[in-house]
């Protein structure tokens, strides 16, 4: 089975879950089969708190997904989660221009994809 | 000579076809008069290995060879690839003759850019699964996302980055194969459209119709020609794997440009032409301070002097064309000929890549 495969089914629950690894405790995103650190295919599930912080982004104002054409300026950004790890998502709930490096976000869904809003 | 294929194979003959939006011919026969004009060029009749870089989107070695009557080939390989390849496809090539395997080696990059298949929606990887769902496919947002945390950490701006650009511009204005010769403004460059911010349209190569060759062999057979001297490919975490890289900014130059140095014996102070591989303008201050051809904390203002003016004579990527990073080596192997020294050229592929030293004393 995908890894990727219990992360998909969470979202549809509304949780986004990340692993953490039994030997070693390390935090992963994105899913993987085994733990990049130790190697350990003992790897748990669990959901995240939902707050982050924008690593970096960028608003889309030209797309090249099909679905997506039209729908522009939207904003795509990788966001660091206080649980040790990075998610993708898109940036909801404001202004393009408002979307700055460190700005405080707060997990939503739309579609059955995490999304973050500013907090 | 810290390599043992340093010193030991030159690059003899250079070919390009001219560069279009619309070439309306098959990348075969593009390849085909590129390799043609760099077999003239070198003067060395015919090769006996051909080797080519493409991402599915170009003819093989095997129909090129055939094409040009080099039959039987001898080692001949498809390397799967961009613009990581255009420098250390020197290195397959100078390793091959520098073993004895081959004696005169053609390379070459064909691609319809612009009519055919169009890079902006080639594969970034398996975290695909993850960006496609939220609209972010191809490379220029994945890059883009890199050059905002790149601005935000280095204090540079769209000024620095129009410094880039408009340079790229001034220096492909005597060059009759670019694309892109007009000037541009800092106002004509903020009224660019964005593609994904902070990049520009402007921000990014010219998606390019053309094909580029080169001949590289033996020294004894080319004693005048240009010599590959160190050849250096490796990478890492950094903008290729963002989900855990400590540095999303980090891009092949953090790793290949201690190793280049160390290879080499050389110091960036030696470096007389810097063809730097400029798919986006931010590469080019990136590259820059990781290769210790400028002081990190005095990027910007080395950008707003146009200190950089000596970097791509040609125009680069962003000006003159884009075949994938090989048309840039080609200009590096011209400046050799032209007044000798020492050229640097690189090529991206997020955090892989490459990078090559050549020398013409």
């Amino acid at each position: 089975m995908s890894p990727y495969a219990p992360y998909w089914e969470a979202c549809r629950r509304g949780e986004l879950v990340i692993q953490t690894c039994t030997a070693c405790a390390h935090r992963i995103h994105l899913p993987a089969a085994d733990c990049p650190r130790c190697g350990s295919t003992a790897l748990t599930w669990a959901s995240v708190l939902g707050h982050g912080t924008v690593h970096t982004f960028t608003v889309v104002h030209r797309s090249f997904v099909a679905s997506h054409r039209g729908r522009e300026p939207y904003t795509l950004a990788w966001v660091d989660l206080p649980e040790g790890v990075r998610v993708f998502g898109s940036v909801v709930g404001c202004a393009p221009e408002d979307v700055r490096i460190g700005l405080p976000v707060t997990l939503t869904f739309e579609d059955d994809l995490p999304v973050w809003r500013p907090a | 000579m810290r390599q043992e294929l340093g010193g030991r194979a030159a690059v003899a003959g250079v070919g390009m076809t001219a560069l279009s939006r619309g070439s309306g011919r098959s990348e075969l026969e593009l390849a085909v008069e590129a390799c043609r004009g760099a077999l003239a060029d070198a003067g060395v009749g015919t090769a006996d290995a051909v080797l080519s870089y493409h991402m599915n989107d170009s003819v093989g070695a095997v129909q090129v060879a055939r094409a040009l009557r080099i039959e039987p080939v001898g080692w001949h390989n498809d390397i799967s690839g961009g613009g990581t390849q255009c420098a250390s496809i020197l290195g397959d090539a100078a390793m091959l003759i520098a073993s004895g395997v081959a004696r005169t080696v053609l390379i070459y990059r064909a691609m319809n850019g612009r009519s055919g298949k169009r890079m902006n929606v080639a594969s970034i990887g398996p975290q695909e699964a993850f960006t496609v769902p939220y609209g972010m496919a191809g490379p220029i947002p994945l890059f883009a996302l890199a050059a905002q945390r790149y601005l935000y950490d280095t204090g540079l701006t769209e000024e620095h980055l129009h410094a880039v650009v408009a340079q790229s511009r001034d220096n492909a204005a005597g060059n009759p194969r670019a694309l892109r010769r007009e000037p541009l403004s800092l106002e004509d460059y903020l009224a660019a459209p964005f593609v994904s911010t902070p990049l520009r349209n402007v921000d990014c190569c010219q998606e390019t119709d053309g094909a580029c060759a080169l001949v590289v062999t033996g020294v004894s057979r080319a004693p005048d020609a240009p010599r590959i001297h160190t050849v250096v490919r490796g990478g890492g975490s950094g903008c290729s794997t963002m989900d855990v890289a400590d540095d999303v900014t980090r891009i092949f130059s953090g790793y290949v440009a201690p190793r280049l140095w160390d290879e080499s014996g050389m110091s960036p102070g030696q470096v007389d032409v810097p063809v730097l591989y400029d798919a986006y303008s931010w590469l080019v201050p990136r590259q820059l301070a990781d290769f210790g051809l400028a002081e990190p904390g005095d990027i910007g203002d080395y950008l707003l002097k146009r200190a950089h003016a000596r970097v791509n004579p040609h125009g680069g990527l962003l000006s003159e064309g884009y075949v994938h990073g090989l048309n840039n080596v080609a200009q590096a192997v011209r400046e050799l000929r032209r007044a000798g020294g020492v050229a640097l050229v690189t090529g991206f592929g997020g955090s892989y890549g490459s990078a090559a030293l050549i020398e013409r004393s």
